[in-house]
């Protein structure tokens, strides 16, 4: 068990130097001017599964369109983040998308668009309450980037009890 | 688009002098008597006096010009546009998301017009420990009264919103004292979207008051700029580098000055991160490595409670009771005291607040309408071992603050959401979840006292927030112990003013509106004065 810990430490340790510069170049960025790359999709559409369950309409195509709809809203939030917050978020998301950035960041061993509601739970999990600032970092991130592109959409305002502003 | 008039479009057809974005190309090169860098709170105040007294003003602003035809009520719009960060501005650590205003009016455009002069505590502090001698109560009465008149500034009259009238009711049932807060407004409808922009105008802030009452006297507003740099010589500023920005506030066109504003004189205005980030980049003295010191927040703890009714915290003013009992009972520079009051409620901030996901975080989003918050703001800088955070540059120049949450400040926190359970299970709460990673709601004052007094209060798993950032650029009554002196003026450049919320030595222990407004009142009358002689008074 320990050894186990250590290993993934120093995984970690890998990430968290790569994210200082030193490796980033092998990494594919997470943002490609400014907009989500294919794999950052894949990875908010299964972030967004797995934060939203329970919110989420439970027809499934109904669901598809309204996980399509959250990543398209957050594609036009990450456009007007400022560039120094981007560049941050494309380190983070491009070291998510690359399968060990996944697992020694995520601690997730599938890939995010295979990986089970329950998986990913898990994953969200041992970010939300890790003992590293990084990985905890990362959890609040993608928590508040999910809830606040979701959200934004008058569609899901009812799923909340929300009737919107008073029309004047 | 709502049907009100819309002041700003109006008087662009009048044609006010505003250029930048889509209003025009940036000039290369612009001469007044007085630049002034930012357009909230202080920006607005001195920007009314300065061209009262005659004298020609330019007024730059990074953000946009937005009015009412544009403000919807949506979330979705107002953080992206009127938000410094879209509204994700964090500090180094992420350990604080802070709201703060990034357009014409600054954050007295999006702010929840909550209006409390500077508390005489507070002043009695910055006498004794800052030797800013003439700031009592009664030496800063004209000036907020002038300020209360100019921006209606006046107890809230209506029923409180069912958000706020449950910290009076549990505070009442525990003997707690609470009062009405005092709103910026006239004519109000009651719309509860205060923090999206005003749509009928009614907010009384500088978008709608002092900004079109200098444009009318002549100042020119260049948005979508921001500045740079200032041109230090011989102990002055000689001028200003702006550049154009795009709305996401990278350049328009890297490295390539839009700008060069030169001035007899020039007021830093762009609010408690940016005045330092200004001085910083300039390189402006600072022998006493004062400057971008002590920066405070406020840092705000929540509490999120669930009744049998329907609280529907969107709807109404937003905070228009609060307690000070947390502050009043105890000495200012003991232990943290704190003020309490109830934040407005929409969508997107409650699911980006409130802690979880999957079936445990769809189950408190459901009960959104039943939902009521308590928000306390803690009142840092009075102790040693709260001294704030500290404004840094990032390679590229742009400003980030390092506020670490220290054991004190987290001891306040716990004591805070410790107040805010008690007193909203008096009011009737079903369940209480301290806005904390580790926390779930719990259904007993008992069950909730037990459990809060063993949460571990570590920045990241307790939620930290604030809309108040305060200090930076002191004000001081010698050289040693603050930026800027008593009238405002920077103790080392003869010609630069910092009227803002970055001067206060401390936090105010309130919401700094009107600290803000009453305070730079002072500093601009004096500023018109040594500049041209006549007195100005608001209103």
């Amino acid at each position: 068990m320990q050894r186990r810990s250590l290993l993934k430490l120093s995984l970690v340790s890998g990430v968290v130097l790569a994210l200082a510069g030193g490796a980033a170049v092998l990494l594919q960025p997470g943002l490609e001017q400014g907009r989500l790359s294919a794999s950052a999709r894949e990875l908010f559409t299964s972030l967004g599964r797995a934060i939203l369950q329970g919110t989420l309409p439970a027809d499934a195509q109904a669901r598809s369109r309204a996980l399509a709809g959250m990543v398209d809203r957050m594609d036009a939030l990450v456009a007007n983040l400022p560039p120094t917050v981007q560049a941050e978020l494309s380190q983070l998301v491009g070291l998510l998308c690359t399968a060990p950035g996944r697992l020694g960041l995520a601690g997730l061993v599938p890939a995010w668009a295979d990986a089970s509601e329950a998986q990913v739970q898990a994953a969200l999990e041992s970010m939300r309450f890790s003992s590293l600032t990084l990985r905890q970092q990362a959890y609040l991130a993608l928590h508040e980037m999910v809830g606040g592109a979701y959200f934004s959409d008058e569609s899901t305002w009812a799923s909340v009890g929300y009737p919107g502003p008073l029309v004047l | 688009m709502s049907n009100f008039p819309d002041p700003i479009r109006a008087g662009l057809e009048r044609g006010w002098k505003v250029l930048g974005g889509a209003h025009g190309p940036l000039p290369e090169k612009i001469s007044c008597d007085v630049a002034i860098v930012g357009s909230g709170a202080g920006a607005g105040i001195t920007a009314e006096l300065l061209t009262r007294a005659g004298l020609d003003v330019v007024i730059v602003e990074e953000g946009p010009l937005k009015s009412s035809s544009d403000f919807r009520q949506r979330e979705s719009e107002a953080y992206p546009t009127l938000y410094q960060e879209s509204a994700s501005r964090k500090t180094a650590d992420k350990g604080i998301s802070i709201l703060q205003g990034r357009c014409v009016g600054g954050s007295t455009t999006v702010n929840w017009t909550s209006s409390f002069r500077t508390p005489e505590p507070t002043l009695r502090y910055w006498e004794q420990h800052f030797g800013l001698d003439d700031f009592g109560r009664e030496a800063l009465a004209p000036y907020f009264e002038q300020a209360e008149r100019r921006l209606n500034i006046s107890p809230w009259l209506m029923a409180p919103n069912e958000n706020n009238e449950l910290l009076r009711r549990g505070a009442d049932k525990l003997g707690i004292p609470s009062a009405a807060i005092s709103r910026n407004v006239k004519g109000c409808w009651n719309l509860g979207s205060c923090g999206m922009g005003c749509p009928t105008n009614a907010k009384q802030s500088m978008l709608v008051t002092t900004i079109p009452a200098a444009l009318d006297l002549g100042a020119t507003l260049l948005v979508e700029a921001r500045a740079e740099q200032l041109v230090l010589a011989g102990g002055k500023v000689q001028s200003l580098r702006c550049i154009a920005v795009q709305p996401n506030g990278a350049p328009v066109d890297a490295g390539q000055p839009a700008t060069t504003i030169v001035a007899k004189h020039f007021v830093l205005a762009g609010g408690a991160i940016n005045s330092p980030a200004v001085l910083m980049r300039s390189k402006a003295p600072d022998p006493h490595g004062r400057l971008g010191t002590r920066t405070f927040l406020h840092p705000v703890v929540m509490s999120a409670a669930v009744l049998a009714q329907k609280v529907e915290g969107w709807a109404g003013a937003p905070q228009s009771l609060y307690t000070d009992h947390f502050m009043d009972t105890q000495p200012i520079d003991g232990p943290m005291g704190f003020k309490l009051e109830s934040p407005p409620l929409h969508p997107v901030i409650l699911a980006t607040t409130l802690p979880g996901y999957g079936q445990a975080q769809a189950d408190l989003l459901t009960k959104f309408p039943h939902t009521h918050v308590l928000l306390a703001l803690l009142r840092d800088g009075f102790h040693p071992e709260a001294p704030g955070g500290r404004v840094q540059l990032r390679g590229d120049g742009s400003a980030v603050l390092d506020y670490p949450l220290t054991d004190f400040v987290m001891e306040g926190a716990r004591r805070a959401l410790l107040a805010m359970a008690e007193i909203q299970f008096a009011a009737g709460a079903q369940e209480v979840l301290p806005v904390h990673e580790m926390a779930r709601p719990y259904r007993s004052w008992a069950e909730a006292k037990s459990a809060i007094e063993a949460l571990a209060m570590k920045p990241l798993l307790t939620k930290v927030v604030s809309a108040h950032v305060m200090g930076g650029c002191g004000l001081a009554g010698s050289e040693a112990l603050g930026v800027v002196r008593p009238n405002g003026v920077h103790w080392q450049i003869e010609n630069l003013s910092v009227h803002d919320g970055s001067v206060f030595p401390t936090s105010v222990g309130a919401n700094p509106q009107l600290s803000i407004y009453g305070i730079t009142n002072r500093l601009g009358q004096g500023l018109a004065k040594r500049l041209t002689g006549a007195s100005e008074a608001l209103a």
